[in-house]
């Protein structure tokens, strides 16, 4: 008996992942429960940057599970079939990243019990307001779409064959579940932008980009994030079986993507440097020499852009599986650099409000132990549902055929004209 | 003409028509002066006068106890502004009770929101901390509760008495011009800016009597008349907030005067 328990246990690679992610699993845990005890006086928060680390995991993974919305737009919507496999790899990343914000946020917010208070109580005039209800709607839409995924635990499907057949069913649904989802996606995504771009007494923040600035950031970065760790599993693990042709093609639509977010990019940073405006110039300086330089120039601009860009355009290293996963890495770190940088360097800059014309002084953030364990808690909660996805539920494989959804033949008895 | 639709044309009303309606809720075309809430009788105000000001303090430490706000926050800062002719300035700084409050616009649970008398205020029940409010504001009018206050308050009772319940933690905290006194001395017939127990806390106890509040809507009240008389900045005007607390700002007159 001893020894049979003894074998069962010889350490595997994958128990040894389990492992490591067990430690920062508890370390969060252990975090978790000491903000909710003590509350927001063990992170190093203040009243000028109340915003940190933790703003920057909840508005990464929501950009990150973009990759969801969008390809099941572009199998469902647009009728790109040969993509479903990758899509369905999407929504599973999607609905890991959304729960990944929410658990963050339910850590960041002051009270955390009486978070159902956003549902309760509407000021429908508030960007927030709108990027909570896209957030609980969009996440019901994952969970539906996640239902024909969940479905193939072999544990349920031995159990209760009923209902996992009815969970299957829902794929039927997909084109209209894909439509809620770019609904909902394309308003909470670039909301989560304007979030910013609609305060007046941050000059950096206050503009109209920072919507098309966040939406753009996140298809890209959310495509880049489903394909790398669809990439990286099958390296891994033969429970995960993908199709090269199809993820080197979409790292192709990612690398002329990268093109117009930089494109953007390079406008609205172009602009910021004509005129001294308060607050805003002080800003753009954070990042292009202050403290926030390294992360601005070599976290969002050079890994995050350019060299991505160039090595997904280029065929030769496009076609290199070692070149294609880096720039896919690389995009997916571009991502958070730029979403830390522009919390930070609109924050950071003090703008007075004594009379006359304001003058600046800076603010300085560096995350506390506790909101490391806790970050760091969360993204290991998201890479073990991740790993348990691929292991048990089949989540990376190209080779696995979706129950064909239904099709509503719908046809105009004449053209249907003006 | 068939009355069927294609899926491309469905999806295109069914996108167009979501969008829209989140669009006009967003938009809101009514929103400024003070979203829409009607206006009442009264609009409050405040006019705090630098050349008066001695930067004592003694509005926080009051403002503090009234209102039991704990020792590391003010919900009233006096800060240095500057020199005027060699004399040191000093600018008070409370909740500026916008007409157009970035607070109040930008808090998806209404927590922050306008009183018919102008009042910006704090419903701490429904406010979940999210701090999006505190970002907001251009004026750091708003501390947040980082941790419990708890035991005494150190400037009670020698400041005053708790007039208004504790905040708890983790909701931001403001001033809310004593909206306690005015409401209570109403009832009682008194006239805010005029009766010390209906007036702002700040403004009773201020030495100099550098802080003038009152009615706007009266012209025959002390606020409405310095506005009218002399002139007057608003802080950060030009963000068109349009705050209810006016200065005065010292003038190198008024240390000529006093001199002499």
């Amino acid at each position: 008996m001893i020894k049979n328990f003894r074998t069962r246990l010889q350490p595997t690679p994958w128990l040894g992942w389990l492992a490591f992610l067990g430690i920062f699993l508890i370390a969060g845990v252990i975090g978790g429960v000491i903000v909710l005890w003590k509350g927001l006086s063990v992170t190093n928060l203040t009243d000028l940057v109340p915003w940190g680390l933790w703003i920057t995991i909840d508005l990464s993974s929501i950009a990150l599970a973009a990759g969801a919305f969008s390809l099941c737009a572009a199998v469902y919507l647009i009728g790109l079939k040969r993509y479903e496999p990758v899509a369905r790899t999407a929504t599973f990343v999607g609905l890991i990243g959304y729960s990944m914000a929410m658990l963050c946020l339910f850590m960041d917010i002051g009270r955390p019990f009486k978070f159902y208070q956003a549902f309760l109580y509407w000021n429908t005039h508030s960007l927030l307001w709108e990027v909570t209800m896209c957030v609980a709607l969009y996440f019901t839409v994952l969970l539906l779409e996640s239902m024909p995924i969940i479905a193939n635990m072999d544990w349920l499907r031995t159990r209760f064959p009923n209902l996992t057949a009815r969970m299957s069913r829902v794929h039927h649904y997909a084109p209209y579940l894909a439509i809620a989802g770019l609904v909902l996606s394309s308003l909470h995504q670039s909301s989560l932008g304007a979030a910013y771009g609609v305060l007046k007494a941050r000059p950096f923040w206050y503009k109209p980009e920072m919507s098309v600035l966040f939406m753009l950031s996140a298809i890209v970065g959310g495509i880049s994030m489903t394909l790398f760790a669809s990439m990286l599993a099958s390296q891994l693990t033969n429970k995960a079986k993908v199709r090269d042709e199809l993820i080197e093609k979409l790292s192709l639509f990612v690398g002329w993507a990268l093109v117009a977010y930089f494109y953007w990019r390079f406008w609205d940073t172009l602009s910021m440097t004509y005129t001294y405006e308060p607050g805003r110039t002080e800003g753009l300086q954070l990042l292009t020499k202050g403290p926030l330089a390294f992360n601005f120039w070599f976290g969002e601009i050079l890994i995050g852009i350019l060299l991505p860009m160039i090595l997904l355009l280029n065929s030769k290293t496009r076609e290199n599986r070692f070149w294609r996963m880096s720039a896919l890495l690389m995009v997916v770190g571009g991502l958070v650099a730029y979403r830390w940088n522009i919390n930070l360097a609109g924050a950071l800059v003090v703008l007075s409000y004594l009379p006359g014309q304001p003058t600046v002084t800076y603010a300085s953030y560096a995350p506390s132990l506790i909101e490391w364990l806790v970050g760091l808690g969360v993204i290991a909660f998201g890479l073990l549902v991740f790993s348990l996805g691929v292991r048990y539920l089949r989540v990376v494989d190209h080779f696995f055929v979706e129950e064909e959804h239904g099709t509503v033949d719908i046809k105009a008895t004449q053209p249907v004209g003006i | 003409m068939s009355t069927k639709i294609k899926r491309r044309d469905f999806l295109k009303i069914a996108g167009a028509g979501v969008v829209g309606l989140a669009g006009l809720q967003l938009m809101r075309p009514d929103a400024h002066a003070s979203g829409g809430v009607e206006a009442g009788e009264h609009q409050w105000a405040m006019v705090i006068d630098q050349s008066k000001c001695t930067g004592c303090g003694q509005c926080t430490l009051s403002c503090r106890a009234h209102n039991d706000v704990p020792p590391d926050i003010s919900w009233n800062e006096v800060l240095p502004a500057g020199e005027v002719e060699g004399h040191q300035v000093f600018l008070a700084r409370p909740c500026m009770h916008c007409e157009n409050a970035p607070c109040v616009e930008v808090c998806m649970v209404g927590a922050s929101y306008y009183r018919p008398d102008g009042i910006v205020m704090m419903d701490y029940d429904k406010c979940i901390g999210c701090r999006y409010c505190e970002v907001a504001c251009p004026y750091q009018a708003r501390s947040f509760n980082w941790q419990k206050f708890e035991g005494d308050n150190p400037a009670v009772p020698e400041w005053g008495q708790p007039e208004v319940d504790r905040r708890p933690r983790g909701v931001p905290e403001k001033c809310s011009f004593c909206y306690h006194r005015i409401d209570r001395g109403l009832e009682h017939g008194l006239t805010p800016g005029v009766d010390p127990a209906a007036t702002p806390a700040c403004t009773v106890t201020c030495p100099t009597g550098a802080r003038i509040f009152g009615d706007l809507n009266d012209p025959e009240s002390e606020v409405s008349k310095i506005i009218h008389s002399q002139h007057t900045v608003r802080l950060r005007d030009e963000l068109g907030t349009a705050p209810r607390v006016y200065y005065v700002l010292a003038t190198p007159e008024d240390f000529k005067e006093a001199e002499a």
